[in-house]
């Protein structure tokens, strides 16, 4: 506003600047956006972030690679196994370390299990957000499920820390195997629930087609990554395209839309759920016998039964216990696809035991600028919609 | 391309601008400096060969408890979303007015990580179209991912004697 | 069938009791009607009324800062059911909430922002801090996280673990209820209101 010659207020233009969060329920965390209203129209998005900067980054340089494990899985707190994945493909990378079967198939089965329990609060809360209360509490039905399995084999319901350099935590029982095998045969026919809820709902269709879209090009300009990217048709799923863990030993689909609306994102991210099931069904079929981490037990921790008898075993478990292992010099990023799309560690070592850098690549740092220009020219109940459809955890983009 | 490959081509092609390639791991590493950055960039993006359309990641490094020249490195991480395959740049930065050049105006997921690299590390990011902090509030001193940066700032304090404890907090610098 | 009888038992006792207690009251105040009566008894016997239907309906606002908001919602959904202990109405607007759930790791960039928040909660109002986080700052203790949002705002309830689970927030809701019925018709009580 300015005052004119005369006196009076002027106003040099029509728009109205409104405050988004950074405490608003449906930004998912603790995202502001600043939105310059021309009515109803959102002229421009400014995002601001870091209300939820923890420092983990800079916590790890002070950290030894067996504790940084625990810090990844507080980062995108909707896929924790993922993060722990990715960190210690990073770190194996480095060491040179070769990775069992058996291990490999149970982190596969973790980190299927993680995405579809990722999925299900992304669907929960983006419905619960365009104002369907059903389906929130559907969904949070079977991540319960999956949370209960994961206190099974872990000890905790979220952060599980369960995928650790070398292998995993430990053994799957028979009865976790058990669990697993009842999940996922009735999942299916709950994921046929939540779509005959919404995917042909004419009011689901109304907030959701032609809302928030992105083109092929400019998805990949704006480094969009996951369903967001494969919705828009790009082809790019990095179990696929560069198989890590011995995802090239299974059979699956990568579904792509090439709409690029919201509406496109959620039948992604539905039909995905569908395919991580399928993995899960091959994983089980397959999951081989053997030893469920690296007996290097330079790298790994020895078997708890071992420790009473034998004073090498000890002498090995106090060593990594308070030393931690040396990782050789060098650097390594390795991406992996996480439910929100590429996920890697950039890793400097310096030959300690300690990381000298650690970079998280995190999906939804990168697709918040994308998200931003999608809002920009759709109407202000839009907003939350697209929001929803790119399901950013803010912890992973404060980090 | 393998990455043999990616590093023979730029080599070949683009000799004068770089300092030299590396296979580290398996994966193709160029190191260059940071005026011939958008040229390298603008190469690797439009080269029919190598389509290096996806910017992945902009990572900073301060080397200073290493003792390596220059003290900061940024290291940029491309992927081709049609060949599959991925490149990454290390361009090393002097400690004396870190700057780098923009490659927003290429890609345009450069923007928030390029804002970091000034938020965390103090770089200064020639040309970027909106350089301010980012992460941290803005009257914010310091920049946290530097080595001289310390971690902690403060002890925990904590004590179930409410009174002592406030005096242990009214004795601390207020928390902002 | 056998639960529900003595919830119903136990419950009738507690408005038996109530309404003993305001009829006391009341006869007190009809026999005696001096002002120093009335403030100790007639006040403190109505705030117990009070005290008891406030710890009965919280109303907590939607405040979810990181993963520990994830377990949040989880006790308000169908397995956990925060609304047996009527605290299940999630308010967006801090105006419309007298509890804060604090539910995760403050960093000093919102910690301005919780305050005001917290400020714009009308009186009575009640803090839970939820998480190791909230609670002392957790496994992060560095430059960008607030040592314990206690250094913020009061806090009455603190819930351990990261994250706590459900069960653990609902006990510290109890908890809290506890807190709530003990304190009512107490000066500090009616401090908060005035
Ligand atoms: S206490 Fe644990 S779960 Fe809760 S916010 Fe902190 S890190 Fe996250």
């Amino acid at each position: 506003m300015s005052i004119t010659e005369n006196g009076l207020l002027e106003r040099d233009k029509d728009t109205m600047t409104l405050n988004m969060g950074p405490s608003h329920p449906s930004t998912h965390g603790v995202f502001r956006a600043i939105l310059e209203m021309d009515g109803e129209l959102v002229g421009t998005a400014k995002p601001d972030i870091g209300y939820l900067h923890t420092g983990i980054e800079k916590t790890s340089e002070a950290k030894r690679y067996s504790h940084v494990i625990p810090m990844t899985d507080r980062l995108d707190y909707l896929n924790p196994p993922g993060n722990n994945l990715a960190f210690c493909l990073s770190t194996e990378k480095l060491l040179g370390i070769e990775i069992p079967d058996r291990s490999q198939y149970l982190r596969i089965i973790h980190c299927e299990l993680a995405r579809i329990a990722s999925h299900l609060v992304w669907l929960a809360t983006h419905a619960l957000d365009i104002g369907a209360m059903t389906v929130f509490l559907y969904c949070w039905r079977e991540r319960e499920e999956i949370l209960d399995l994961n206190e099974e084999i872990s000890g905790v319901r979220m952060m599980t820390s369960y995928i650790r350099v070398g292998g995993v935590a430990k053994d799957a029982t028979d009865e976790w195997l058990r669990g697993v095998r009842k999940f996922i045969e009735h999942f299916p026919a709950k994921i046929d629930e939540y779509e005959k809820l919404l995917t042909r709902n004419p009011i689901w269709l109304d907030r959701t087609e032609g809302v928030g879209v992105m083109s092929r090009e400019s998805a990949i300009n704006y480094g969009m990554s996951g369903p967001a990217l494969r919705a828009s048709g790009v082809d790019f799923d990095f179990r696929k395209k560069r198989p890590y863990s011995g995802y090239g030993n299974f059979e699956f689909n990568v579904p792509t839309r090439t709409q690029g609306d919201v509406y496109a994102r959620y039948l992604v991210r539905v039909e995905e759920m569908r395919e991580s099931r399928e993995i899960l069904v091959q994983a089980m079929r397959d999951l081989p016998g053997g030893y469920y981490k690296n007996p290097d037990s330079k790298v790994s921790l020895p078997d708890r039964d071992k420790l009473k008898s034998s004073m090498e075993v000890l002498i090995h478990h106090f060593k990594l216990a308070s030393e931690g292992f040396k990782v050789p010099k060098g650097e390594t990023y390795v991406p992996i696809e996480g439910p929100r799309g590429e996920v890697g560690f950039y890793i400097v070592s310096d030959g300690t035991a300690i990381p000298y850098r650690v970079k998280l690549r995190a999906p939804s740092f990168m697709a918040i600028p994308g998200m931003c220009k999608m809002m920009e020219g759709s109407f202000i109940a839009d907003v939350v919609a697209v929001i929803g459809s790119i399901d950013i955890v803010m912890g992973e983009v404060d980090r | 391309m393998t990455s043999e490959e990616i590093v023979e081509k730029i080599k070949n092609d683009l000799g004068d601008d770089i300092l030299s390639v590396e296979i580290s791991l398996g994966d193709a590493v160029v190191h260059l400096l940071p005026p011939a950055l958008p040229k390298v960039c603008e190469f690797i993006k439009n080269d029919a060969d190598l389509d290096f359309d996806y910017l992945s990641n902009i990572s900073g490094v301060d080397y200073l408890d290493l003792d390596r020249e220059p003290r900061f490195e940024a290291v940029y991480e491309f992927h081709s979303m049609d060949k599959n395959h991925s490149v990454r740049l290390r361009v090393g930065i002097e400690e004396e007015n870190p700057s780098v050049p923009t490659i927003s105006h290429l890609w345009k997921s450069a923007d928030f990580p390029e804002r970091e690299l000034f938020d965390m590390f103090g770089m200064n990011v020639e040309g970027h179209p909106d350089l301010r902090r980012l992460i941290m509030p803005d009257d914010w001193e310091g920049h946290p991912l530097r080595r001289d940066y310390s971690l902690t700032t403060e002890d925990v304090a904590f004590s179930f004697n409410r009174d002592y404890k406030s005096e242990l907090v009214k004795s601390k610098p207020p928390t902002r | 069938m056998g639960l529900i009888d003595s919830a119903v038992d136990a419950l009738e006792t507690e408005v038996n009791n109530l309404k003993l207690n305001a009829q006391e009251a009341l006869d007190a105040f009809e026999h005696d009607s001096a002002g120093a009566v009335y403030d100790s008894i007639l006040t403190t016997q109505l705030g117990k009324v009070v005290g008891w239907a406030q710890k009965n309906a919280l109303w907590p606002a939607t405040f979810g800062l990181a993963c520990c908001a994830i377990e949040m919602m989880a006790m308000a959904n169908s397995r956990w059911d925060s609304a047996r202990f009527g605290a299940e109405v999630f308010r967006a607007s801090p105006r419309q909430a007298d509890l804060m759930i604090v539910s995760g790791r403050v960093s000093q960039k919102m910690a301005p922002v919780l305050k005001l928040i917290y400020d714009q909660m009308p009186e009575p109002k009640w803090v839970i801090s939820m998480g190791a986080c909230a609670s002392c700052g957790g496994i992060f203790n560095n430059y960008a996280i607030v040592q314990g949002v206690d250094r913020v705002v009061p806090v009455d309830v603190y819930v351990p673990g990261c994250p706590p689970g459900p069960e653990a927030l609902l006990y510290g809701v109890i908890k809290l209820q506890e807190k709530i019925l003990n304190e009512a018709g107490t000066d500090s009580a009616k401090k908060r209101v005035a």
